[in-house]
């Protein structure tokens, strides 16, 4: 029997594909018609000098074979994500997520730029006239979200096919190593949280955050305890004495520090950390902040899966 | 222009009226044909203001030409002329032009409020950031922000602050007294307890949005919205009018109060109406440029350097307000770019050790 | 008797405060269970709570707020001015700055050094008590204060911006700097002691010379002591006092303010009795203000820091409310 996610995940692939055919058949080979939050926006060939003012615009772009010109910082960081670091040698920066730096962008002189559903219309305003620009409209928060994004960016890049193929590959990884999770641990071993470990106490990341939704695709129970307010997406403090509603038996720690070790180390330092089910069996998954935690799109999506499916294989080798 | 304008009460007889041009040195002097009013300039001022002006003209062309696209000078005159590159007349019109102006109005309005405070408390120390007018009108305008229910827009809620933030002051402290200190400590209270609740709102927002909201709290032109720099434009053009009418009522202030009473001027009144506008200028300038206050402290300090002794230099004042806030803006957006240093920060690490100065130096004179 | 009666009346109050500490909480822990704990009953969970949650909490506030309103008891009368509060006059900022540069420098909030802070707030010290030798300075109690304000926006643009060029850095000190002591470890706390322990020596040996020297630099030559010297102890005192309390806790203000007021407005001006009062005042306040702080926003929590300014800034204005401001 199949898992009921993976089916409506399919056949939410499907809608979208052939919804996607109908857009291109429409448009003119060289000319597309892209809809954004800011009305259609038209392209024409095939844009040279991108600039992305989103992470998850520069990860989509990147994973249809476009090497942008120019993206925003990390947060927490003083350059793109350590993950995408690799692939995006030499890329100008242009400002900070949701405070970007208009004149470094028309130094760059963009034919097209990528910026997130945030954007607001005063931006998007003066940005419109240095290059077709491209605000996705899609509910944030979603496990659909990323997808509709990347579909989005690969249509304006005129990459769809590329963008398509990279979304399916993310399904296809999240499909395999949700059979894995399936396979090793029982369904009460399935339910996780994803925090950050402040001196204070945790902050609790929300479900419907990027890494959240993979975690799902994956076959794991995200449950944040409702502890992360509608309107508030991101996430939110918790103090140490309610730490037991998110005492799950998994639970991954995003840290911002790229030393990982260090910041399980200071977490552990705390008693009421000590206490975790998670803790006392070695079920604390250390992973990237700016990668669980800031980033989207299909690499990171692919990145994220790797993570999750080594902490898997790890257990199972170990139990 | 300092032009204060006064209308004689009656023509007195022609024996007793002094020497026109004796009295009247270091001034241009110009009466109506029937006497019935007339009109003084001071040639000090005027020169000085002058400068000023053009001071402020050469720093906002500087402004206009250097960020992290620079334009060499003849461009960006000729872009002025609208015969630029289309490049050149987007980086100018749209982006530069728009912030040069918010920082400048907001400058001048911080500068010219500052200015009024300080004639009226009859203490240098005595500006809106001091006694917590800015913190309070910021914690009012980042409640609208941060959306706690309340649908005013910033600039209104900014005002409702600063008000607020005077009243309580002024409650707290009986009035400005001669010395103006107690009224100080008030504000510095309230300050710490605006300061307090801007943070608790923050802390209550999702940490990105906090993030979003932080560079906005210490003073920035980057957020700044066209409404509120609307209503800016508004009130301190309106303000600036009615302080020039006030200007020779807040001059007799620095007399003693019978001196003041016999001359025929309120003093009530006219520290009021100086309050008000002063209030004002300050919840509009947080509106647009969030708590710069350092500014209402150094510009005026700046302008009687440059202006003739005892003279209340609100032009001088005003003009100098935007300079210093132009030039920190500018300087902000080019140290660190394409990364940007808020505005606040820049005045506050400029300014600090000047204020520190005036309050350490051996031979303080304070109080005016 | 009566000074009996404010002994008697502070050590029951600061009793009730921590009773209150330990059985009020941000948690799901009923009231009853946390009483059950502390007559020796009570499920694990509700030991953890009680006995390793709030109890260090309870702990490292007791510490703070001793360090505190002491410090700032000592240096109002070092200084001659009610006013006097190391949160007030930059001392706290200092040593903010001290450790927003150490974290920058790479060192994690949890593994911050006491000496960084106690280093920083030393540095502030040492310009308060320069600007207090400055000749008109020290006698005005308001310009003294408004120096001290500017001294603070100062190092807080400064920290500002450091956290504008390392932004992982950023957001470590912007949960630090509003202060707070939730999470901290018995760790920290016995890390502080050693210092904590030597200022509270240097108090005891300087607080008679002290205060004589209240009385007058030439009744204190007269008694045989050395003002200079005395001067120097206790800004060291001050500094170890207020460094530690700030790793602690983060830097709070107004605490060094309260606490000598109302022992003040209790016993009277004279020193020694004042300090006898901050001791258990300013425990009393720090425990109060914080589990007000679990209470408020259940279930997180808000920053210490904001619930004393908020308490705090009202007494400032209560001071100045009085005819005029009192020298001491």
């Amino acid at each position: 029997m199949p898992n009921p996610l993976t089916t409506f995940l399919l056949k939410q692939t499907l809608g979208s594909l052939v919804l996607m055919a109908a857009i291109t058949g429409v448009a003119h080979a060289d000319t597309r018609e892209v809809e954004t939050a800011y009305g259609s926006v038209s392209i024409d060939g095939t844009p040279e000098r991108v600039v992305t003012l989103y992470e998850g615009a520069l990860d989509a772009a990147i994973a249809t074979g476009i090497d942008p010109v120019g993206a925003v910082i990390t947060r927490g960081g003083n350059d793109v994500a350590e993950y995408i670091q690799p692939k995006a040698k030499g890329i100008g920066i242009v400002g900070a997520p949701g405070e970007t730096n208009i004149e470094s962008v028309i130094a760059l002189n963009p034919d097209l730029i990528l910026a997130s559903a945030q954007l607001s219309k005063e931006q998007y305003n003066l940005l419109s006239k240095i290059a077709p620009t491209i605000v996705p409209d899609f509910t944030a928060f979603t496990p659909r979200t990323w997808k509709q994004e990347t579909r989005l960016f690969a249509q304006a890049l005129g990459r769809a096919d590329a963008g398509e193929e990279a979304v399916t590959r993310v399904e296809d990884k999240a499909a395999e190593v949700a059979k894995l999770v399936e396979s090793t641990l029982d369904a009460d071993q399935r339910e996780t949280g994803l925090i950050r470990w402040m001196p204070q106490g945790p902050l609790v990341m929300s479900e419907g955050l990027f890494s959240a939704s993979l975690l799902q695709a994956a076959g794991f129970n995200v449950n944040s305890a409702n502890i992360v307010k509608d309107g508030r997406p991101h996430s939110h403090p918790l103090s140490q004495e309610n730490l037991g509603l998110i005492d799950h038996p998994w639970i991954f720690l995003a840290t911002l520090n790229e030393d990982g070790d260090e910041a399980l180390k200071a977490a552990r330092k705390s008693p009421a950390f000590q206490r975790l089910k998670a803790n006392k069996e070695g079920q604390i998954i250390i992973v990237n902040g700016q990668l669980w935690t800031s980033a989207s799109g299909p690499l990171a999506a692919l990145k994220i899966l790797d993570d999750i499916a080594n902490a898997v294989n790890n257990f199972a080798t170990t139990h | 222009m300092n032009a204060p304008i006064h209308t004689p009460r009656e023509t007195p007889p022609t024996s007793q009226v002094p020497d026109p041009q004796r009295l009247t040195r270091g001034y241009w002097y110009w009466r109506a044909k029937r006497q019935r009013w007339s009109l003084l300039i001071e040639k000090r001022a005027l020169v000085v203001n002058t400068v000023l002006l053009m001071v402020l003209v050469l720093c906002s062309l500087a402004s206009l030409a250097f960020g992290t696209l620079s334009i060499p000078m003849p461009d960006v005159l000729l872009t002025l002329q609208g015969e630029g590159t289309s490049m050149h007349t987007f980086v100018i019109e749209e982006l530069r032009w728009p912030r040069l102006l918010a920082g400048g109005l907001a400058g001048a309005a911080f500068a010219l409020a500052g200015c009024l405070m300080q004639t009226l408390a009859r203490n240098r120390l005595a500006t809106p950031g001091i006694i917590g007018i800015d913190n309070a009108a910021t914690a009012f305008a980042v409640a609208s922000v941060v959306g706690t229910g309340i649908s005013l827009a910033p600039p209104a809620m900014a005002l409702t602050g600063a008000a607020v933030a005077t009243a309580l002051a002024f409650g707290l402290a009986g009035a400005t007294g001669t010395r103006g200190y107690r009224f100080i400590i008030a504000g510095l209270a309230i300050g710490a307890i605006s300061g307090a609740l801007t943070q608790v709102m923050l802390s209550s927002v999702a940490l990105d949005d906090a993030n979003a909201a932080y560079p906005w709290t210490v003073g920035s032109l980057n957020a700044r919205a066209p409404n509120s720099v609307h209503a800016l434009t508004i009130g301190l053009a309106v303000s600036y009018v009615l302080s020039l009418f006030l200007n020779r009522a807040l001059a007799t202030l620095q007399l003693p109060e019978a001196v003041t009473t016999s001359l025929g001027t309120h003093p009530g009144r006219v520290r009021l109406m100086g309050l008000i506008l002063s209030v004002l200028l300050t919840g509009l300038a947080v509106s647009v440029a969030g708590p710069v206050g350092l500014i209402a402290l150094l510009a005026p300090e700046l302008a009687r350097t440059v202006s003739r002794p005892g003279s209340i230099p609100l032009t001088a004042s005003f003009l100098a307000g935007a300079i210093l806030m132009v030039v920190s803006d500018l300087a902000g957006r080019l140290v660190l770019a394409p990364l940007e240093i808020p505005v606040g920060i820049v005045t506050a690490l400029a300014g600090s050790p000047y204020l520190l100065w005036i309050l350490l130096r051996k031979s303080p004179d304070i109080n005016r | 008797m009566k000074a009996k009666r404010h002994y008697i009346i502070t050590w029951s109050l600061l009793l009730l405060v921590c009773l209150t500490s330990l059985l009020f909480g941000a948690g799901t822990l009923e009231i009853k269970q946390a009483f059950a704990v502390l007559t020796g009953q009570g499920s694990a969970e509700a030991r953890f709570v009680v006995m390793e949650l709030r109890l260090p909490r309870l702990a490292i506030g007791t510490i703070t707020g001793l360090a505190l309103g002491v410090a700032g008891a000592l240096l109002q009368t070092l200084t001659r001015n009610p006013l006097a509060e190391p949160g007030l006059l930059g001392v706290s900022a200092g040593s903010a700055f001290a450790v927003s540069l150490a974290i920058l420098f790479g060192a994690s909030t949890a593994t911050l050094t006491t000496l960084v802070s106690q280093a920083g707030a030393l540095a502030g010290c040492a310009l308060v008590i320069a600007a207090t030798r400055i000749q008109g300075v020290g006698q005005d109690p308001v310009r003294l204060v408004l120096a001290g304000a500017t001294l603070t926006a100062l190092l807080l643009s400064l920290t500002s911006l450091l956290m504008l060029i390392d932004q992982r850095a950023a957001d470590e000190i912007r949960f630090w700097i509003t202060g707070s002591i939730a999470g901290k470890s018995w760790d920290q706390l016995t890390a502080t002691l050693p210092t904590m322990l030597l200022a509270g020596a240097i108090v005891i040996g300087a607080v008679k010379p002290l205060a004589s020297l209240a009385l007058g630099e030439r009744v204190a030559i007269g008694l045989g002591h050395r003002p200079g010297l005395i001067r120097l102890m206790v800004i060291i005192a001050v500094a170890l006092l207020v460094g530690g309390a700030t790793a602690l806790a983060g830097p709070l203000v107004f605490v060094g303010l309260v606490v000598p007021f109302v022992a003040r407005a209790l016993g009277g001006a004279d020193i020694r009795k004042t300090l006898w009062l901050c001791l258990p005042i300013g425990p009393a306040i720090i425990i109060a203000a914080d589990t007000l702080s679990r209470l408020l926003v259940v279930p997180s929590e808000m920053p210490l820091g904001v619930i004393t300014a908020l308490i705090g800034a009202p007494v400032l204005m209560l001071i100045i409310r009085a005819r005029r401001i009192p020298t001491l």
